[in-house]
């Protein structure tokens, strides 16, 4: 083999393990952990309100919205934090990755979105909405696996996980089913799911600090 | 002209090449994480890993702190340098070999 061909194999295992190497985080830790807080006290809020009394009960409406919000307020927050992390680098709040990550993320996270919103909107059904948001969410996770840091792989898993538990025990039980406070039983799914495991990622991502290097020699 | 008797012998191998990537590309590899992606044996990779650690290439890092002890890798500033000296001069190869 002449010089050529072996820099030009030598470089092709470059870019081969240069792609493979990359790695992009889209959730911010805290982000992870100021959506995760909002969304078990709205979770929470939900179900007090419904055990309180039926005038404070949440229409499909007003849970669809309320998590709206929330999503559009978690992402904002996202987004500065992803942007203070990028100018800390020197990079572009829209660089090359996060395109990547964005082109890969919106398939799932778009039928997770228009499907949640018409059973919440057009069936009156939280519960579904919530479940079809959630494991929408886990794939669209799990679908970043090339360029994503192990935590939120583990995120996906755990998501689809509970995900696909919550949605056969529901769909399992019939008297879940027609149970008539449903914002609840949305509210214990969205509350577990994107409140708790989104606290849990961030104080995992937290707490790990890097160590100092030793050197070989 | 080029002078091939630059190419850096430490990276020219592709094993210590591919580690060497990896290192590049993303800041820290655990050391199990290196071997499940090179497929690699222990040996192997222990082996390849002190030799760019020998040429300063390479840094190691202990966390005894969880249930097991995790080692991780990272290039050093002359690692990074080299390696890209070594891709430069591989860029240089192959354009030279392309006719104008």
């Amino acid at each position: 083999m002449t010089q050529q061909q072996t820099a030009l194999e030598h470089l092709q295992v470059i870019r081969s393990l240069m792609e493979k190497a990359h790695i992009y985080r889209a959730i911010s830790a805290p982000a992870a952990l100021v959506g995760g807080v909002l969304a078990t006290a709205l979770s929470g809020w939900t179900i007090w309100a419904t055990a309180v009394s039926e005038s404070t009960r949440l229409s499909p409406e007003l849970f669809l919205g309320l998590w709206i919000a929330l999503l559009v307020l978690c992402s904002v927050i996202n987004v500065i934090l992803l942007s203070r992390e990028a100018s800390r680098r020197d990079q572009p709040l829209v660089s090359n990755d996060m395109k990547l990550a964005l082109r890969t993320l919106s398939p799932a996270l778009g039928a997770g979105g228009i499907m949640g919103i018409c059973f919440a909107f057009y069936w009156g059904n939280q519960t579904l909405a919530a479940l079809s948001w959630i494991i929408c969410y886990a794939l669209a996770l799990l679908s970043t696996h090339s360029f994503s840091p192990r935590s939120i792989k583990r995120l996906g898993r755990a998501f689809l996980l509970l995900g696909l538990t919550l949605f056969v025990v529901w769909s399992a039980n019939p008297s879940a089913r027609v149970y008539p406070y449903e914002e609840a039983i949305a509210a214990v799914c969205m509350g577990l799911t994107f409140g708790l495991l989104h606290i849990l990622y961030a104080v995992a991502v937290m707490i790990r600090k890097p160590q100092p290097p030793t050197s070989f020699e | 002209m080029i002078d091939f008797g630059q190419i850096d012998k430490v990276i020219h191998e592709k094993a210590r090449l591919s580690i060497m990537t990896l290192l590049a590309g993303r800041g820290e590899w655990a050391f199990q994480d290196l071997k499940a992606e090179l497929t690699m044996s222990d040996g192997n990779l222990i082996t390849h890993l002190r030799t760019l650690g020998q040429a300063g290439y390479v840094k190691e890092s202990r966390d005894e702190s969880g249930t097991r002890p995790r080692t991780t890798y990272a290039l050093t500033t002359k690692g990074r340098k080299a390696f890209q000296q070594y891709v430069d001069l591989l860029e240089a190869i192959v354009k030279a070999a392309r006719p104008e």
